[in-house]
Formats: C-alpha cells, structure tokens, sequence
C-alpha cells in the first residue's frame, strides 16, 4: 500500500511535470464527461445542430445548458462516480500515452484489463437509475436488462463504483511502470 | 547545445495545448456530427435507441382534447411530456414543467400534454398512481387531474416509499373529490388500456426512460428530451422552438 502510493506520487511528478501530459489528461476528461453529460441527449442535439433554422448561437446555448443535467438529472452517486470516471479516464490515458513513449514498450495484459475494464464498465453504468436511462438497460432491453438492474441494490449504480475502482486500479498499475528504474535486468 | 534542446523542448509544449484544443474539438463535433446523422452506433452502446429517439418521434399519438393539458391547446409549443409518478427525476421535472408554465403558460406560448410512463420493473406502485390520477380526472375533470398530480408529487418522496392505500386517497379527499367514488375507480380496471396506450406510444417514440419529453412546434416539428433536465436548458429549447414557423 505504501508503496504503491510511494509509486503514484512519483508517477504523478514525473508525468505531470509535463504540460502536454497535462492538457492531455485535461481534454480526455472534459471529452469524457461530456459525452456522459450529453449521452442521453445526443438525438436532441443532433436534431438542433443538423435540422433547425436557428441561429447558431441559440443551439449552442441548448448544449451548453444541457450540461446543467449533471445536478439535476442525475443522483448524488451517479454525478459523483460520472466525474470521477471522466477524471480518472483522462489521467489513465494521458499516462499510457506517457509510458508509451517514454519506453516504447508495449503494456502488460493486465494493465490493458484493467483500464479497459473500467472504461467499458463506466460506460454501461452512465445513466439514472432510478428512472431506468441506463445504457446496459436500452442495450440489454430485449434480455430484460431492466429486470435485472432492478434486483441490484444500486440499481445497476455498481457499475459505476466497478469502473471508478477498475481505473483506479490501472493508475496503480501504470505508475508502478513508470516509477520502475529503466534499467535491464538480469534473468 | 543545451540551451537549444531547452528550448525546442518548450516550443513543443507550447504545442501541445492547441493540438490537445484541437483534438477535444474534433471529438466533439465527431460525436455530434454521428448523432446528427442518426447513426452513432459505433459510438455508443445505446445505437437502436439513439436512433429510435429521433426516428420515432413520428409515432408519438396526436395531442388531442382527450389529453391532459395545461395551458392553451392551440399554443405555439407543446411539450408531451411521458411521467413515471414514482420517479424522482419526475418529480424534479415537474417542478421544472411548472416554471416553464409559470413564464410561458399564461401568455399562450406553451402548453404542457402529461402522458403516463410507468416503470413497472422498478417503480411498481407508478401504475396504481397513474390509474389513481385518472380517476382524479374522472371524478373532477381536467383541473382535478393536475390538482391530483401536483399535490402527489409534492406528498411523495418517489422511489415506491408511499402507502399508496392512504396516500391516493388522502390526497382525492384534499382536492375535493369524492373518497368513496375514488376507491371504486381505483379498483376497476378501467383504465388499465389507458395507461398501457400511453406507455407503449412512449416507447414507440423512443422513450427508454422518464422523464422522456417531445417538444413540438407550431409547424409539427418535434424535438426529444431526455431526463430532467434543468430550467435555462427547457428554456433554451421552447426559445428555438418558438422560433421555428
């Protein structure tokens, strides 16, 4: 434990010592969480944007108020595990990205799992729960997915916390890659 | 030599921040250029109903003086909206509705069309609510029905947490209504098709979740809108659709 936590904070320094690892783990988090945000609405934006008469500027005013959802269409967890699925989304990738580069090397499977894992899981668990919106549920609706969910005691919320624990565990992963010396060893 | 790396070095990440500007930019506009050609499969899990959200939208029934309107018929925006009574997010949107109503009711802008959406396989008292509403509109007309809706929404703290054997009465007997007549309509089936119509035309239309809206405007043009979202967005949306002839 103390050490993996030794291996983030070395991690972090070095990564985000640079600015384009920064603006990197930035734009994939503001991408992912409005493609989160926006999800539900995708076909009212798409229809303002490809099919209305207005002026731009009043369609842009619906996307930018549309992200006013996040506290009001939906709950206290799902906010909560949308924003830090967005944030831990962006510092993965931006950290892979770094390691990549830094060594040419290619990533070990279970990293790979790990942070795929999370990424899919979070992407089923965006949604209300409480009013059936989930992806799995429109995706699943012919197997009964709503059903299913409703059986859960989150409602189909745990998908979330899997992927906010799945990233995470791919950060843990990743840092001790790039905390590890480059050195060659001996087998 | 070494000044002349250093300063590559911040010449490169004085890049980075518009090429990363750039990139945010084109995923954006990727996303919304998929959705706007109805096709995001290959985005989001969710293809047959992101489709379905637009392209359904025709089968949406018409609005008629049977519905449940508030506000005037012939006003230049109609907002359908299809509920779930025991759905948090409903009872948000409600509120919501009421503003909208509030600013653009009374002029003759906006009139609110409530259609019932009951979750059944999570909200299993939402249909027994739905039924209870009608028979507030039976018993009293159509000002009993929204007087029955806004009371149990402002009563209830959705999610199945009410007894609905005192609570649907309890709130009949408040506005007015007669309690044993209410009973007896809440027993019959009478209005089991109603409900199950109103709930098949949501799905129909692509609703896959409540609160699921369709705003129309004066020249039949219909936009969809998913969840509760919050007032300025609603707002934004009746401005653009008032502005459509």
């Amino acid at each position: 434990m103390k050490e993996n936590l030794k291996n983030l904070q070395v991690a972090f320094s070095e990564v985000f010592s640079n600015t384009s690892c920064i603006a990197l783990a930035s734009t994939l988090a503001i991408a992912a969480f409005l493609f989160a945000v926006w999800l539900p609405n995708f076909g009212l934006i798409g229809e303002v944007f490809s099919t209305s008469s207005a002026p731009l500027t009043a369609k842009l005013k619906i996307a930018i108020a549309l992200l006013g959802g996040i506290g009001t269409n939906f709950s206290f967890l799902s906010a909560g595990y949308t924003i830090a699925i967005a944030t831990l989304f962006g510092i993965n990738l931006a950290m892979i990205v770094y390691f990549l580069k830094r060594t040419r090397a290619g990533l070990g499977r279970q990293n790979l799992a790990a942070g795929v894992g999370g990424i899919a899981s979070g992407a089923l668990g965006i949604g209300c729960a409480a009013c059936g919106s989930f992806i799995l549920n429109t995706a699943l609706s012919s197997l009964g997915a709503a059903s299913a969910l409703a059986i859960l005691p989150l409602h189909g919320g745990e998908f979330g916390i899997l992927s906010v624990v799945l990233l995470a565990f791919s950060i843990i992963l990743i840092s001790r890659k790039i905390a590890a010396p480059l050195t060659c060893t001996v087998k | 030599m070494e000044q002349e790396i250093t300063q590559q070095t911040i010449q490169k990440n004085n890049l980075a921040i518009p090429v990363a500007i750039v990139i945010a930019g084109a995923l954006i506009a990727g996303a919304v250029y998929w959705s706007a050609r109805g096709d995001n499969v290959a985005v989001a899990p969710q293809p047959k109903a992101e489709a379905e959200n637009t392209m359904g939208l025709k089968n949406m029934n018409p609005i008629e003086d049977s519905d449940h309107i508030r506000g005037n018929l012939n006003a230049s925006v109609k907002i359908v909206e299809y509920s779930d009574m025991e759905c948090p997010f409903c009872k948000r949107f409600h509120s919501t509705m009421e503003q909208v109503m509030d600013e653009y009711g009374k002029g003759g802008k906006v009139a609110w069309v409530y259609r019932h959406f009951p979750l059944d396989s999570i909200h299993s008292q939402a249909r027994t609510e739905a039924v209870a509403s009608e028979c507030a509109n039976e018993l009293g007309g159509n000002d009993s029905f929204w007087k029955y809706i806004n009371r149990f929404f402002e009563l209830t703290p959705s999610n199945n947490q009410t007894n609905i054997a005192t609570v649907l009465p309890q709130i009949a007997r408040e506005i007015g209504l007669d309690e044993t007549k209410f009973n007896s309509c809440l027993a019959s089936k009478k209005y089991d098709k109603h409900i199950q119509d109103d709930l098949d035309n949501a799905t129909a239309t692509g609703g896959n979740g409540t609160p699921w809206s369709i705003v129309v405007t004066k020249s039949g043009k219909k936009y969809p809108l998913t969840g509760a979202q919050p007032y300025e967005a609603v707002k934004q949306l009746i401005e653009l659709a008032l502005q459509e002839k």
